[in-house]
Parts: C-alpha cells; structure tokens; sequence
C-alpha cells in the first residue's frame, strides 16, 4: 500500500522487549526522553519472577549481594555489574521495582540481603526482590509455617508432592493436596495461563476457594503453582487470601508459565499509554549507523518502516531472544554485526560437565562495551557515539548462574540511558 | 541381595541379551547383568544399520557374506525392530574409479545383492543426494532398533525361562577353585552394594569392557582394540534409503534413516580410555564435511545429538592398530587353556552378526551344561512385544493420537510419550525397578530423544515420578540431574544453529527454575568446589 | 469426518520449509508450549499448535492431513505473535484446508464459498446486485420517510470517482437492513463523500476460509476491480474483520493491481472524531454502564496491529467515557481469538466451538462489562452466542449504534443489539 519507507524519528530506539529493553524504556520514560522500541517475542516469558540481582558465587550462595557487588570486580574482572557504582545498581533496581509495582504487579523492594525464594522442585534459591503474589512463601519457608501445598488435576509437570518431599527435612509442617480446578478437572492439559484468566473470574475465584478451604486443614499457609491472574495478580492474589482466610503464595512453574507472561503481557500494555512508541510484533531487520543518528528498518505488513533515532540501546538478548547467532564457526551479533568476545573455538564453548559450578565460558561471551555501555569494535572505539548495549548481550557475566540477570538488565539499562540523556541533553 | 542361575551374562548389549535369550530358549535360566544398563556400550552407539554386507564386500568377503546371511535371519525372526528400507552405495566426483569398478563384482562374490542405478534416477528417489554423483548402487541394507532387540530378547528370556536382567552390577571379581569360577563378586554401582552371583557357567559378553573382565578371571587371551566411532542425529529423516559413500571406508559416509531422524557417522579413532567417552566437535564437523559431499543439506540441517560408541574390534596378533583395517570378525575364547572350564568369552563381530555370536555361545556353555537342545534363534521368531515398540519412533505419538484420551497426559512433548507410557515402562519392561532411574525410562522410551533432548520431558517425567510415588525423596531430583547431564554430553558438540537457544533454554530451567546446579548428584545440596 | 485414504496426504515438515521463514520453520522450534499455553484451539481434537508442529516433525502427516482440528484453528496467527521464534502455524493449517477434498470440507463454509462465486456480490449470503442495489434503495427510503434530519440521506451506488469505496458485510442487505442505517447517518454526518458498488460490494470471503486459493483469488480480484473501475481512492472496510485481511493478503499473495489505498473504518472514525467531525462524547452515559472491546484478530494482530488497537480504544473510549471502560485481557495484538472466525461459526463444530470461545468468555466476565464493543461480525454473532451458551449477561454492539447513540441520531429501530437499559437513551428529538 506504501511503496514508499514510512519513517520514525525519536531521541533513542531500544531494540529488544526482554527486562533490559523495558527497564531502559520505563528510565527514558521517567527523564521525558522520547523513545521507540522495537521487538518480538524473547527471553522474558520464560522467568520465574524473581528479580535476582546476585545471588550465587559458583554455586556457593550469596547473602549480602551489595557487598558481594562490590567485591565482583576481583573474581570477575569486566562483570558489567562490577562496573557500575553500588548507588547506580540501587537506584536502578529499586525505581525499576517500582515501576513495575505501579504499573500493576507488585514487588517487595530489595533489601539489604537477599531472601530464599522457591522453586518447584522443593528446593530453595537466593534472590533479591519477589513478587507480592510469591512473598509469603519465603516467609513461610523462613519461619517453618504448616503449610499446604495445592496442585491440580491437569496441571503437567508440577507436583505438590514432589515440592513437599523434597523440603522435607527442611520444613516439617508441609503438606500436599492434589484437587481439581474448577472447569479444567476432567483429567485434559490444564496450562497454567488458562487457570490464571479463569481466576480473574470472580466466580471461579470463589469456586476454586471452596475446593482450596475443603483441603487447608489446619494449615495457616496455602502454597499453589503460579496461577494467581495474569493480568491483575494482586487482585486476584489478595482476593484469594480473603476467600480462602490463610495467606497464600505462588510457585513458579515451567514454561510455558505465567510469571512471564505476567511482566510481558503487562509491559507491552501499560507501557504504550505511559508515552512510549512500542512495536511489539516486529524486529529489526537492517540497520544504519550514520553519522548523527542510527536507522533501524523493519517490515509490517504494509513494507518497510524506517525509525531514525538520535541514540539507540541494543537491548537484544542472548541466543534465545536473537542478539546473538551461534553458528559452527562462531559467535555472531545478529543486528549490527558488532565483535563478540567468545573462546578461542566451539571446543571451549562448554564444560564437560554440564552442571559444572563454574558454568560454561560461552554463557560469558558477548559484546564489548566501554565505560559508557557503548559497544567497542575491534580496535576498542566505540562502534558509534549514539550506541549503547544494555542486558544479556553484555559480555563478561554468566547471569543464570550468577542469578543476576535482572540486576544485569535493569542496572546497565539505567546507565545506558544516562548516555543517551548525555546525547540528547535530557 | 545373593543371585543363583545356570548361566551368568555379563554385558546387557545385543550380543549379552541375544545369549541370555539362546540359552533361554534351550531352557537354561540366565542371569544377565551390566554395570550400566542395556545397550550402554557399543550396542547403544552405532548407526542401527543392519548391513546388507556391502560396506565389507570390498575388503572382507567372510564378513560380507556373515553379515548378508544374519541380516536375512532376523529380517525373518525379527522383523518388528526393522525397518527394510534398503540400501544405495552412491559414489561423487572424485571417488576411486577403480574401487567403483570392483564394487559390483565384490558384492557377488558375498552373495549380496547389488543392482546398478542410473544416477540421475536414485537423484528422483532421493533429492537429498549430491548432484556430483557419479555411480549408484542398490543393496538389501535395512535398520534395526537396537533397543527393541534387546528389550524383547530380555523379554522373551524372561518369560521363556524365568531369566533375570541386573541393571547397573558390576563384576568386580571372581572366585576361582579347581579350574572353575564358584561365584562372580559383584557390585550394585547405583547402591554400592555387594552382591554374590553363583552360576554353573559364565560368558563374557562386555564388549569393550570384555579384555578387563577376563582379566579379572585371570584369562590375558582377549586383546581387543577400541576404537571409537561418533556419530550425529539429524533431527529430520533425509532420506528414505540407507545412503552409503562408495568408496574404502571414511568419516561421515554413511546416513542411516532411523524413524524420523537420520543417524551420520561415523568417525573412527582408537582410544586407550573407556572412561572419557564422549562425541567432540571435531568429530562431528569430521562427519558433516564428508557427509554433506554426498548429502549436501547435511551442512546447514539441525543436528540434535551426537554419540559416541567404542567398537570392540578383535586385535590379531601382530595387528597394526588401525580400528578400520581390523577384522569386523569374531572370536568365541572357551579359556580352557586358560585354565578354565566353565567361562567363556565373545568378543569382536557386528551388531548384524550378533546372533551368530549368541549361537557360538551357545552351543559351548550348553554343551559344557550337557544340554543337547539345538540353538532355535535362527528359526524361532522373536515375540514382538506390543508395549516395546516404545522405543519406535513415532510410534507413540501415533498411538496416543488414535487413543483420544486427552486424561493421558503427554510428558514428553517432542516425541509425544504419554504417562501411560511411562507407567508401563515401570511396571513392566525389562530392568524395571523400584526408584527407576529417569535415564532408564529413557532408553526404554522415546523419553528425552526429540528436538530439547529432555530438557522439559525430564521436568514433566519427574513430577509424575513423584505424584505416582516411585521416588520419595531428593534423589528422584539426583536421577533427573543425571539424566540431563548424560543427555547433555550428546548435545554439546552440536550447540549451533536452533540447538544454541534451546541449550539456553535448557541451562535457564535447569539451573534458573530448578535449581538442578546447586544440587549434587544425590540431589543433596552441593558442596561448592 | 476425515480425508479419505485416496486423498494426497501432505508432507508438512517440507511444506513447512517451504512456506515458512527460514529461522521461522518448524525446525526451529524449541518444543516449549508458549504456543499452545495461548491457544484457545488447544486441546480439541487431542491437538494445539506445538502438537501440530512436533506431528509434523515425526512425520505423522497422514493423521495431520485428515484431522478436523484445522477447521478449529481460526487461523488468528496468536501462535505466532507469542513464539520466540516466530513460527506461524496457521500457515499450514492453511494449507491443509486447500487440500482437503471439498466434499469433505465443512459444508457450511462450502456453501458460502459457493454463494459468492454466484454472482458479482461476492455475497456469501447469496445477495445479487439487483437484491442489494434494490434492498439499499428501500431502506434509503423507509429511512428518510422515518427520520426527518436524514430525510435527504444519499446512499450513493456505482458512484464514479467517490473518494470512498465502502463495502459492506452480507448480513444487513440480507437480514438485517435497518443495521446499515446507522452507518449511512455517521457517514453522511461526516460528509463523506462515498459509494456502495452494485459489484464486489461484499465484505465477507469465505473462499480464503475453505482454503480455495482460486476462489480467493476470484474474490478479491473482482473486488479490486469493481474500485479500480469506479476510480475511488480509498477502498473502506466496515465492521467486518477478516474483509480487510482477505483484501490485502490477497492482493500481496495475488499479486493485484488496486489502484487505491485500503483502510478500517475504525482510522476513519478514530481521525473524525479528533477532527471534529463526529462529535461524540458519553454524556449519554449517565449510568456508568461499562464497556469492553473486543480486538478482532483479522483487524488488529493479522493486519494493522497496535495502531488499530489504539485507534479502536480512541473510539470506544470516547464513546463510553474512559471510567466506563474496561479492557479484556490479553487485548489489542495478544488478544485471544473469540471461536467466530476462520469460518469456525459456519463449519458446523458447534460444541468445538463453544469449547473454543469458554477463553472469551472468561475474558468478558473478568471485565464484568455489560456491553461488548467489537468491529466485526463474526465476533460478534460468536460472543452473543457464546454469552447464551454459558449464561453471560452481556450484550454485543456495533461501534456504529453506539456512535450514533452519542449522536442522538440513533432511531427506535435501531437497537436491536441495545439492552433494554439502552432503549430509550440519546432518542432522536
């Protein structure tokens, strides 16, 4: 229909919709920088939830991440995290933190020290901010409270039972029930997204808190798999706890799971009606560094669209989300073709064990960046005075090991928006 | 916990099995055991080629002819874990002129089958191939599932004769009176714990292990070569042939359709450690460089594993170590000049002749038995067992679709196994046990062999494991651990491409979501190194 | 109902390369559920997408070949916009359609198909362009004999060189006449200069439905032609959501000539009512009655995308004050399909398609809205149904009636989708 480029101009393009192009759209947002975002579908549905911000040291968790954070330079020279002062992280993680709380889904701010969080498997994991929905589990693993954990008919590959032997010996007053969810109990695939809207629901709130009350006993906690609304957590969550009458937490499941789609979901709606241009369906397919400004091409429908953007932050993720191509000779950057630090050949990719403490030297691969979080070319100058890379596509830092990947996406999103700010003299 | 049988096997490949079942069939009760489990060694990682003969005709016309003559015999007695989808040997520019010439004439002189091809006609049939062939020739090549022959033939002697199988025992020694092994010391590698087996008779079937376990009867007559092969899986059926490159034996020359997927391989290295094997990215970019001259999608196709087998190849006195030059024969060591009347050892041979070994066998330790009953596998077909067609793939997806019992919940979604699967494999399939190791189910099933490698299914599979009560503690988190960390060992030399994002995938719920790295392999919490 | 054994069957893993991205293939995918989590079409007929494409893989292409589940895909592309690795499903159910004998195929779906070819309509509903030019001059009539502020109302047909080319879905000329009352009034309210065609005037295009590329093809072509030879400007689409999808598409896929531009009438009444020239507000609204909308797939993910959502929330908000509002969720491009399109409402699956819809349905009740607000008709007639099946007390309407209602220009007659709480509210004087 439009033979012609339909063009976009704006102070900074954020390539990427994971937790690092979010957190750098809502710090845009915050200092009126005018900013477009592009991206499909990555990385971000498959979290648990939990913002981590360092949690492990290999293998060996950490309680005080603020002081672990300070001594990350000495045992990880170049962390992207190790670069940036204590107050930046901070600040970033807590505003982000809150961001999201405003926008509808509720975090318990950072602390101090971490928390131990849960996981499906019955263990426990050191992280730093949860999501109200999931907070009374850690208190309730904290303080040893009787607490039933519900899962349902339906529901694949999460098991109460399983849950509750495994925290056995760690937490005595558990318990496990195995009911039905109302509507879904006929024995089918119950995906967790389906009850979750179902639970916004009044009517199958009310329903499924009765079949929860015929199993609490003398519980004083409830623990369920995290179906607790997707798009109104808190609401269905406090809803909940006042028809069930104890507190009740979530557990993360696995994908496909509603945690992620709860932040994705979430951020593509409410960010758009907060100021920011975002092209949620599309990615970019070429790009063009100029002298005093990148173009980023893509396609909708109806052709090329051409967005011209003064500063742009590469926020494109790893290998899952598409920042980076792995390819038999060789680690790639998908959109700029920007060096990427990498082991000398695919041998050296990966440990022989796969569940090596150390993890593999190709989870520490990426793209170079200077003190500014802007990428470097071979020669070490920045590729372009306006580009700057924040998230998973840094190099130096193993985040699912580390269980640092949101601190990592929000607080080099913050830093890479003061450059842009720099540039655009916001 | 103390065993007694007639016949003590040692080694659950092909060969162990297909022995326990031909004395099962003469009605003599076996004891089968392996440090591992079925198909752990050799017989677990190979092409599932059931030579026509032709890869041998060239160089060893015996072995041709062993191969062509067993292939027919369980074309007939098995013909559940065939496929019979015959055979090219396809020759591309460049390739000895003279090695082609010969090749028709070799054939004949094995008895094989080989019909010439216009090239331009197997390039209709199979668009996968090169457009630089040059020759063509038809052979009766077919595929063979491993692990339904060795699911069954356990099966079979089980029923037959009361025979047992022992996952994970090793001999750890022998007690030796009088010419005669008493007892076989063993140990349950997953417990720890000892065990006594007492037999009138033991045969040493451990393929690549089969030189330490003679050794430890005092026996220095088997010398065996190791030589390690690795091979790649496609995660697309290429072709619908076996497609063999015409031409002396090399890397990546041969593409065995199996099922869905095709199998390349393979390489050919002699190693001196059986502890450290494992498929590395040279062997696998060794293989697609020489596999993709014949089949050129081969270098831009998705692989999802590679595996790696150690062929045991007998050595011949004075033999210069080269694993393709040695004998793909086999030799039957009745150890009496050993000093030994009731041990025996098979070592050497082909999957494709692996019948023939358990025949030899056979007719040593039932003749040492005084049994006079003739060997039967050659005629005696080998009862399909409906549930172990498991290990087929496709074949549970199809079933499960034509159930329409949406309450049968599909634990792994790639190769589509169902609960219901899985609740057989526990309850019925041969190594069964209480607390069965995830991997276990995976080589009776389908279980952890699709696109993710196991890498959701292990998470879905464990849930169920613990909801139905089979483990009831943390160690049902050790076996899902390694599970994955095996599966992984595949994975890791074809991480590029599609298989990179689901590898971090995979590390994001492994270590992310459940936390499997911070855990040891008892699913204790790990000591941090 | 399945293809006969004869029938070809499909080989979808090499369809799939062929079809599909490279990077976008079946081949890419990573088997994790994101997909089926997001399907309302999960589930029936023991299928979801991930199935679809793991089946494929395995080579169990004579099941995926005959199995009904295609008729229960919507086709929406929801799979798509929720996979990492952009793998669009639906382009293969697309493709099994086509190659399913059509004595097999739904006959409903069939028979509208049929219906269009019928004549230079290309009305499913088998409408002539006799019976519409006739049918829109009766009711021209009976409207300026009935309301005297339109008592010189123009429905103009075959007019040459109108800037817009409207079309218009089947269900009015053919079922409901006093339904295009209300869009003749905002359009001559605005001033616009318009035309109906006496051919390709039809919306619907039930031909893409049955997978007939040739028939699809038909369709759009002389839809194409018919503007092309009035030498209009803009080709507009009504309340209709997969008229705009069939008219693009099939212009990209057929390679047509339009020598005009093609838009939603939902921009158009977005861009009036900034420019002042539909000057609606909610001041009707006294009862803070709430209002949800619903995105159609065919409009908004398939076509336009967020800018149609945007534009469509201008609207409906404008209209019922931005307090009586209310969301469903997911909404604008990650909205769930309602079970209505892809011919699912004709195809005869009903029980498939209630199972379909149970998604929507929650998605309306969470709202707790009275009214639904949505811009195409098989949405519509599936979300009506869909609130009798499960006992919903909702309503349905058109953006039309309700931007007429704010213009209390709305007649008596016109209410047919209004609740009794809307009857007597923004009344002509």
């Amino acid at each position: 229909m439009n033979p012609e480029p339909r063009r976009i101009t704006t102070d900074v393009a954020i390539v990427g919709t994971g937790l690092a192009g979010f957190a750098a759209a809502v710090f845009c947002l915050d200092r009126g920088i005018a900013a477009v975002q592009l991206g499909h579908a990555g990385a971000l549905t498959y979290t648990t939830g939990y913002f981590d911000l360092l949690g492990y040291d290999r293998g060996r968790s950490i309680d005080d991440p603020w002081r672990a954070l300070a001594d990350l330079g000495a045992t990880w020279p170049g962390h992207p995290l190790a670069r940036l002062p204590r107050s930046t992280i901070e600040q970033a993680f807590r505003r982000f933190a809150e961001a999201i709380g405003d926008l509808g889904i509720a975090y318990v701010p950072p602390g101090a020290t971490n928390v131990r969080a849960l996981l499906p498997t019955g263990l426990a994991k050191t992280t730093s901010s949860i999501p109200r929905t999931m907070a009374a589990g850690a208190a309730a693993l904290a303080e040893k409270k009787r607490t039933v954990i519900v899962d349902f008919i339906g529901l694949v590959g999460f098991s109460a039972k399983e849950f509750v032997t495994n925290f056995a010996a760690d937490w005595p007053g558990l318990s496990s029930a195995h009911i039905g969810f109302p509507d879904l109990d006929g024995g089918a695939e119950a995906y967790p997204e389906v009850m979750a809207r179902a639970l916004e629901v009044r009517a199958t709130r009310e329903r499924l808190a009765a079949r929860i009350r015929a199993v609490v006993g003398d519980a004083d906690c409830v623990g369920l798999p995290a179906v607790l609304g997707v798009h109104a957590p808190d609401r269905v969550h406090a809803a909940m706890e006042e028809l069930v009458g104890v507190p009740i937490f979530e557990i993360p499941t696995m994908p496909p799971a509603v945690p992620g789609l709860r932040l994705r979901e979430l951020l593509e709606q409410a960010m758009p009606a907060r100021g920011l241009r975002l092209v949620s369906q599309h990615k970019a397919t070429r790009v063009d560094l100029r002298p005093d400004r990148i173009d980023f091409g893509y396609r909708d429908n109806f052709g090329e669209v051409v967005i011209e953007a003064r500063t742009a932050i590469l926020a494109t993720g790893r290998f899952l989300s598409g920042g980076l191509v792995a390819e038999r000779s060789g680690l790639r950057e998908t959109l700029i073709g920007l060096p990427v630090e990498q082991p000398a050949g695919r041998g050296d990719w990966h440990r022989d064990d796969c569940f090596d403490v150390r993890g593999h030297p190709i989870n520490r691969s990426g793209v170079v960046v200077d003190d500014d979080f802007r990428p470097l070319d071979h020669d070490g100058v920045p590729v372009h005075p306006g580009l700057f890379a924040a998230g998973a596509i840094l190099a130096g830092q193993d985040w699912v090991r580390q269980r640092c990947g949101a601190g990592l996406a929000i607080a080099t999103a913050w830093r890479a928006v003061d450059g842009v700010a720099r540039m655009s003299g916001r | 916990m103390n065993f007694d049988a007639d016949v003590l096997v040692i080694g659950g490949g092909v060969t162990g099995c297909g022995i326990l079942r031909d004395l099962a069939l003469r009605g003599i009760r076996g004891i089968l055991i392996d440090r591992g489990d079925l198909n752990s060694g050799a017989s677990g990682g190979n092409h599932g080629l059931l030579h026509s003969g032709g890869r041998y005709a060239s160089s060893d016309t015996e072995t041709a002819a062993e191969c062509r003559i067993e292939g027919e015999i369980l074309k007939r007695t098995a013909p559940q874990a065939i496929d019979a989808c015959g055979g090219l040997f396809v020759a591309v520019e460049g390739d000895d002129e003279g090695f082609i010439a010969r090749f028709a004439a070799r054939c004949a002189a094995a008895g094989i089958d080989c019909a010439p091809l216009a090239v331009d006609e197997v390039r209709r049939s199979e668009p996968a191939i090169s457009e630089r062939a040059i020759a063509a020739y038809a052979v009766p090549d077919a595929t063979v599932d491993p692990f339904r022959l060795t699911i069954e033939q356990v099966a079979d002697a089980r029923r037959l004769a009361d025979s047992l199988f022992l996952p994970h025992t090793e001999v750890t020694g022998f007690d030796i009176d009088g010419g005669r092994i008493r007892a076989a010391r063993c140990r349950d590698t997953r417990s720890g714990e000892a065990r006594i087996i007492r037999a009138r008779q033991y045969v040493n079937a451990a393929g690549a292990w089969s030189m330490a376990v003679a050794r430890l009867a005092g026996c220095d007559d088997v010398r065996v070569l190791w030589s390690k092969g690795t091979l790649v899986i496609a995660n697309t059926r290429l072709t619908r042939r076996v497609v063999n490159r015409l031409r002396t034996p090399g890397d990546g020359d041969i593409l065995v359709p199996g099922g869905t997927v095709s199998l390349l391989g393979t390489t050919s290295d002699t190693v001196a450690d059986l502890d450290v094997i494992r498929p590395t990215p040279e062997e696998v970019d060794r293989n697609i460089e020489e596999g993709s001259v014949l089949i050129p999608a081969l270098a831009h196709t998705r692989f999802i594993r590679a595996f790696a087998g150690v062929r045991p190849l007998l050595l011949p006195t004075g033999g210069d170590g080269d694993g393709r030059k040695a004998s793909r024969g086999f030799t039957l060591f009745d150890h009496v000049a050993q000093g030994l009347g009731n041990f025996a050892t098979i070592a050497g041979g082909k999957l494709t002749t692996f019948r023939l070994m358990a025949e030899r066998t056979g007719d040593l330790v039932a003749a040492r038995l005084g049994n006079r009953e003739p060997c039967r596998t050659a005629t005696e077909p080998l009862p399909a067992l409906e549930r172990s067609s498991w290990t087929e793939p496709g074949h549970s997806a199809r079933t499960w679709f034509a159930a329409k019992n949406p309450a049968d919940s599909i634990l792994c979604e790639c190769e589509m196994v169902p609960k219901s699967t899985v609740d057989a494999v526990l309850e019925m399939a041969p190594g069964a046990e209480p607390q069965m190791p995830l991997r276990a189910i995976g080589v009776r099933s389908r279980i952890g062999k699709g696109t993710c490698q196991g890498s959701f299914c292990a998470i879905r599979v464990t849930s169920h494991l613990y909801d139905r009560g089979t483990y009831g503690g943390r160690e049902g988190l050790g076996l899902m651990r390694d599970f994955l960390a095996e599966r992984y060992k595949g994975t890791r030399p074809v991480l590029w491409g599609p298989q990179m994002p689901q590898a971090e995938l995979a590390e994001t719920l492994h270590c992310g979501l459940l936390g499997l790295d911070l855990i040891d392999a008892r699913g204790q919490d790990g000591e941090p190194r | 109902m399945s293809v006969s054994q004869a029938s070809a069957v499909i080989d979808f893993k090499a369809v799939a390369d062929r079809l599909l991205p490279a990077g976008s293939s079946y081949d890419s995918c990573l088997a994790c559920g994101l997909c089926s989590s997001g399907c309302p079409a999960s589930g029936l007929e023991g299928l979801d997408p991930r199935r679809f494409i793991r089946m494929a893989i395995l080579g169990l292409d004579a099941e995926l070949t005959s199995t009904p589940w295609i008729w229960t895909c919507t086709q929406c592309k929801r799979c798509a916009q929720v996979c990492p690795m952009n793998i669009d499903v639906s382009v293969l159910v697309g493709h099994a359609r086509s190659m399913w004998p059509e004595e097999k195929k739904p006959a409903g779906i069939v028979r509208s198909c049929k219906a269009q070819m019928l004549s230079d309509s290309t009305s499913a509903m088998g409408v002539s362009p006799e019976d519409f030019v006739d049918i829109v001059a009766e009711t021209a009539e009976e409207l300026r004999h009935d309301d005297e502020r339109f008592a010189k109302i123009e429905v103009p047909i075959d007019k040459q060189g109108a800037f817009f080319f409207v079309n218009q879905n089947s269900r009015e000329p053919a079922a409901e006449p006093e339904e295009m009352r209300p869009l003749w009034k905002l359009l001559d309210y605005v001033g616009a200069d318009w035309t109906y065609g006496s051919s390709g005037w039809a919306a619907e295009n039930f031909c893409m439905f049955s997978g007939d590329d040739a028939a699809w093809k038909a369709m759009v072509e002389k839809r194409v032609d018919a503007v092309n030879a009035l030498g209009c400007k803009v080709w507009i689409n009504t309340e209709c959501g997969h008229s705009f999808y069939t008219l693009w598409k099939g212009v990209e896929r057929f390679g047509l000539k339009p020598n005009f531009d093609y838009a939603s009438l939902v921009t158009y009444y977005a861009q009036w009512i900034r420019e002042g020239k539909l000057p609606v507000n909610a001041d009707w609204n006294t009862k803070g009655i709430k209002f949800t909308l619903q995105d159609p797939c065919q409009l908004v993910r398939k076509s336009i995308g967020d800018a149609a959502a945007d534009d469509l929330r201008f609207v409906a908000k404008t209209l019922v004050g931005e307090e009586n509002f209310v969301d469903m969720q997911p909404c604008r491009s990650a909205n769930y399909c309602c079970g209505g399109g892809g011919g699912f409402l004709q195809a005869g699956m009903k029980e498939l398609r209630h199972a379909y819809g149970k998604r929507k349905f929650d998605q309306i009740e969470a709202t707790e809205a009275t009214y639904v607000l949505t811009p195409c008709h098989n949405c519509h007639s599936q979300m009506e149904d869909l609130a009798h099946h499960y006992g919903g007390d909702y309503r349905v309407v058109h953006f039309w009636t309700l931007i007429c209602l704010a213009l209390g220009i709305l007649g008596a007659d016109e209410r047919k989708y209004l609740g009794p709480d809307l009857q007597d509210v923004g009344l002509p004087q």
